[in-house]
């Protein structure tokens, strides 16, 4: 009996836990964020206060009564015509499958399924491996915001995407986190990648099938060599694509939004790699052991993700001709070529990474629950946890054991402004809380209750109920009072328990 | 906060196809988070011709969380409770996900009633009788379709539903839809005059 109320208290602690947890990695089940202020009301009028003003003033009750239908039903009318133009303009491609609305900073996770970056975010599970909402694949990091795909959606529906950040901005300002300011990173990054594409077009590695793009790309960078704004690429495109005129969609976009950043063609079985980035399937070398990013020489958790078939249909139908062209060559590359193994989408096989990722519940290990790396993304934080010191955000800036080691440069996965020359301290998760993950895990995989007994927290006293919740809220606090480290060469010292925990890479 | 503006695309998307699924959901107040999901009976199953009212509550969570889901009408289901309504069914619990909706939702609730889990019960009695006297259980569960789920006992609740919606209170709605013989615009004078 008694062991089984210690269970059910467990739980509940657990529980509260969860929903009470301070994060600076936010919760996935933070109910702020779902903010919304629209008032359902205009679209359920409540009869009942006509009917009371004709009890009481029946001269005013017509007037009041049809006036206000009538300008519910306006503003009803207004949001359905706002709403039937998102409808009828977006594919069901580019509505996020969480909030059905256009993807906002859109994620592609490793099985190829997008979302938005919050919808990403508020539906990972803080204590243990995520799952895609779509086909429960199960993640560990959270993935960067897919630049490509981010430029494509912000050119195709300039209108509708204004509407969705304005929405979020305000959305991210209740709550006081907010998602990385993604435009000016975004026009460095393709300019930068423009010129990488000159270079190769100009070593003569010039492919019929991207001549097109090459051309425009070509002019761009003549014509400004600065930074390539939007609508010089509309212009000149629709200027130079003779199929240009027909839609205005295809006027908008060009191959060059869509080209891999490793072949500098168009992507063909597009996959986005953890860091964003994109390239082809056969670009991808499937033989290596851990995947890196050729762009920022990351390294892709957890084996290779799948092809992102969303992105991958709408580029064939977008450019019919330039996709039979890149398959064909990509077909005949492989045929060329000698192995002949299987697409790299089917593999699922774990990455170096992944390997050794402790056990979840493991009593050993150390999970930071509800907080991530913001370097590789993982999330929860397993293991060594440095804290960013000197970023004054809220959400905070912290890296894994790995990336820490590693000096990974990389932005914050939020808005931090955090700079290399920022100094980082050591943090411990709560050993308490630790145990009493490995506890409940333990039981639900053993369906054995003993182990509470044996781990010594087991009590009948109610007195302790309260003893064990204060413990628990101490134990929450002890980051903060946790060995400050100022410098790379005190930390060093801690790496040897790093050591332990995670064992060597085999 | 419960992300209204989901809810009101997927009610839209809802009404958009309610031909083809034959499920409704409807807003039970003001605020959106109470709501009134109505499913057909599976064709060739004892639920078949009856029409269920199913009760949901979307928790602040929605869509991290899955909406609580009961039935308002009374069915004889091994994964029902004949008591209380509530459903046993996986994705109302731990395997919500995110992309499902209240469309989805009341769809494999549907299916749950053409294809009952005996051998994981909500309502032991039901699910016993299931496994040892079929021909009793079918009986049973059609018997209580024909008695709770069927259109003209549903019509009197959404009438009733439709009045205290415009403010009056349950009872008075009631007594003077009884008085007027259960004609709603009858009832509704009555109700205004006093």
């Amino acid at each position: 009996m008694t062991v089984i109320f210690i269970f059910i208290l467990e739980i509940l602690i657990l529980v509260g836990y969860r929903l009470s947890v301070p994060s600076n990695y936010r919760l996935p089940f933070d109910s702020n964020l779902l903010c919304q202020s629209e008032s359902p009301n205009f679209m359920f009028p409540s009869l009942h206060r006509h009917f009371f003003s004709l009890l009481r003033f029946p001269s005013q009750f017509f007037s009041t009564f049809f006036s206000s239908t009538f300008s519910t039903t306006l503003s009803m009318a207004e949001y359905q015509m706002l709403d039937d133009v998102d409808a009828d303009d977006i594919p069901h491609a580019f509505l996020c499958c969480v909030c059905l609305d256009l993807l906002h900073k859109p994620i592609v996770l490793s099985c190829g399924h997008i979302s938005c970056f919050w919808c990403v975010h508020k539906s990972m599970n803080g204590f243990r491996e995520s799952h895609c909402p779509i086909c429960r694949r199960p993640y560990y990091h959270f993935p960067t915001i897919c630049e490509i795909l981010h430029q494509l959606i912000v050119k195709i529906y300039p209108t509708a995407y204004k509407r969705r950040e304005a929405q979020i901005l305000e959305e991210e300002k209740k709550i006081g986190y907010f998602s990385p300011q993604f435009d000016s990173l975004a026009c460095g990054s393709q300019a930068g990648m423009k010129v990488e594409h000159l270079e190769d077009s100009a070593n003569g590695e010039l492919n019929t099938n991207t001549k097109n793009g090459d051309a425009i790309a070509e002019l761009i960078l003549e014509e400004n060599s600065d930074v390539v704004s939007s609508t010089s690429v509309v212009s000149l495109n629709s200027l130079q694509d003779p199929c240009a005129q027909k839609t205005q969609k295809q006027e908008k976009i060009s191959v060059a939004d869509v080209l891999c950043q490793a072949c500098t063609q168009l992507l063909f079985r597009p996959v986005v790699i953890n860091c964003g980035h994109v390239f082809c399937e056969s670009c991808i070398n499937s033989q290596v052991e851990t995947l890196e990013c050729q762009v920022c020489q990351s390294l892709q958790p957890r084996g290779f993700p799948n092809v992102c078939l969303e992105l991958d249909q709408f580029l064939k139908e977008q450019f019919p001709e330039e996709y039979s062209i890149r398959r064909d060559s990509v077909q005949l590359e492989q045929a060329n070529s000698i192995k002949h193994d299987n697409p790299t989408s089917c593999s699922i096989e774990e990455g170096k990474k992944g390997q050794y990722l402790p056990r979840w519940g493991d009593v050993a290990s150390k999970v930071h629950s509800a907080v991530g790396c913001d370097s590789c993304g993982m999330f929860p934080l397993i293991g060594d946890r440095y804290k960013c010191k000197d970023c004054l955000e809220e959400v905070g800036f912290d890296l894994c054991g790995d990336c820490y080691n590693t000096r990974s440069k990389r932005p914050g996965r939020f808005n931090q402004q955090h700079r290399p020359e920022h100094r980082f301290h050591l943090v411990h998760p709560p050993m308490f809380r630790n145990m009493r993950l490995g506890v409940v895990t333990e039981m639900l995989e053993e369906g054995s209750t003993t182990f509470i007994i044996a781990n010594g927290e087991g009590s009948d006293s109610s007195d302790n109920i309260g003893a064990i919740l204060e413990f628990s809220s101490d134990a929450r606090e002890s980051d903060e009072d946790d060995s400050d480290v100022d410098g790379r060469t005190q930390i060093n010292s801690s790496d040897d328990r790093t050591d332990q925990n995670y064992s060597e890479p085999s | 906060m419960i992300d209204f503006a989901r809810v009101q695309k997927e009610l839209q998307e809802c009404t958009k196809d309610i031909e083809a699924s034959g499920i409704r959901v409807t807003p039970k107040s003001d605020s959106l988070s109470h709501l009134l999901g109505t499913i057909p009976g599976p064709i060739s199953t004892p639920y078949e011709g009856g029409t269920f009212q199913i009760d949901i509550t979307l928790p602040d969570g929605y869509p991290f969380e899955p909406p609580k889901m009961q039935f308002a009408t009374k069915v004889w289901h091994p994964n029902i409770s004949s008591q209380s309504g509530a459903i046993c069914l996986d994705i109302l619990k731990d395997q919500w996900s995110p992309a499902l909706t209240l469309k989805t939702a009341l769809l494999s609730v549907q299916a749950l009633l053409s294809a009952p889990q005996p051998d994981d019960p909500q309502d032991a009695v039901v699910a016993q009788q299931y496994l040892r006297d079929y021909q009793t259980f079918a009986g049973t569960a059609r018997y209580w379709t024909e008695t709770f789920a069927k259109t003209s006992s549903l019509g009197v609740e959404e009438k009733v539903q439709k009045l205290m919606e415009m403010g009056f209170p349950e009872a008075q709605v009631r007594s003077s839809l009884e008085a007027v013989g259960w004609d709603e615009n009858l009832a509704l004078e009555k109700l205004c005059s006093g």
